[in-house]
């Protein structure tokens, strides 16, 4: 492990953060291609870099690599996309990225879990949000970023701090786990299989059992939280609007 | 086998990426998404924590995340059709005079 990997990391960040400088919607002078370029190789030298770094060679590295290389492009374009459908549409591929390079650890439960609340309820959520309040075209608050200089350099300044200083320690190896295995907090149900869901089940229900009676009930008060929101009647500021239409939606529609 | 080190900092990649997705975009909508994205990368985080110290309660821990991430995108989701509803926009910097 030379010194030299944290250096090498900043520029790589600073390659990252120069292009989705490029990419970010900035009206006319948006330098779309030179921030592709720039993109991909922050992540191809980003992960010529790791591939020096992993301690111990299994084959379920290149899984890593090409997981997390999708989660980090999508994510870019995420932020940096003009039109929000596709924002939330490329969430969902940050979604299942994150939840295979979770199976990669051996989180099974929390990968499906994560698909399921993420990419099946949320993101739903947020579709029927787009669908409802966006207005039809490229309106200009999409094509203008605000202060895109000033937010990378905090961004890169972010990932520096944490990951630069994280790379200056040796790597650490983990011990070998296959794929197909669940070494870690393994549990066996009684037919002798080890089982994540089992001991993950065993660990919320005995000790944290009050956290998780806790969480319902923050379930439960955000659900009635966003009920008496919604049912609010909230008058039109826009000029010349009459309030009617959605006014109507408000206090005096009787429930059900 | 990747070791925690190469999560976290693909953990922290995403992080900042939501960050500055959070502190650029307009529109309220991309702003919360931008906020899950982070929170992605806080998963990812917990869940290489828990796999580096050999136990679960990273797992668990992630697991309360997402109850939380649920309850943030339900109510900043009602709120947002609220702000729509009265200025008839998604620009967040028409509550500029929000500011102090």
């Amino acid at each position: 492990m030379s010194d030299l990997t944290p250096y090498i990391l900043y520029l790589l960040f600073a390659a990252g953060a120069v292009a989705v400088y490029f990419r970010m919607p900035r009206g006319k002078d948006s330098k779309l291609a030179a921030g592709a370029i720039f993109g991909i190789a922050a992540l191809v030298g980003f992960f010529a870099l790791l591939h020096t770094r992993i301690a111990a060679p299994v084959d379920s590295r290149w899984y890593f690599y090409l997981f997390s290389a999708i989660a980090i492009a999508a994510a870019a374009r995420v932020v940096t996309h003009p039109r929000p459908i596709w924002s939330a549409l490329y969430f969902i591929l940050v979604v299942i990225a994150v939840a295979a390079l979770l199976v990669l650890v051996g989180a099974e439960f929390v990968a499906i879990a994560l698909v399921i609340v993420y990419a099946g309820a949320i993101l739903v959520t947020y579709l029927f949000v787009i669908m409802l309040a966006q207005q039809s075209g490229s309106p200009m608050y999409d094509r203008r970023a605000r202060e895109p200089f000033a937010a990378v350099v905090a961004g890169f300044l972010i990932t520096g701090v944490i990951a630069g200083k994280i790379a200056e320690s040796p790597p650490v190896a983990l011990p070998l786990i296959e794929l197909t295995s669940v070494a870690v907090g393994v549990e066996t149900t009684s037919a002798g299989e080890s089982d994540n869901t089992l001991a993950i089940g065993n660990l919320v229900m005995v000790r944290y059992v009050v956290a998780l009676e806790i969480a319902g009930v923050l379930l439960l008060v955000a659900m009635i939280g966003a009920i008496a929101l919604s049912r609010k009647k909230i008058p039109s500021e826009v000029f010349g609007e009459s309030a009617t239409p959605l006014g109507q939606l408000g206090k005096e529609v009787d429930p059900y | 086998m990747p070791g925690a080190t190469e999560y976290i900092i693909v953990g922290a990649v995403l992080f900042a990426l939501g960050a500055v997705g959070f502190l650029t975009r307009r529109n309220l909508i991309v702003m919360f998404l931008s906020t899950e994205v982070m929170f992605q990368g806080v998963v990812l985080n917990v869940v290489a924590f828990a796999r580096f110290h050999h136990n679960l309660e990273g797992q668990a821990f992630a697991l309360f995340l997402l109850v939380i991430a649920a309850v943030e995108a339900g109510l900043a989701l009602g709120m947002i059709m609220l702000l729509y509803r009265r200025k008839r926009t998604l620009d967040a910097d028409v509550w500029s005079m929000m500011r102090g």
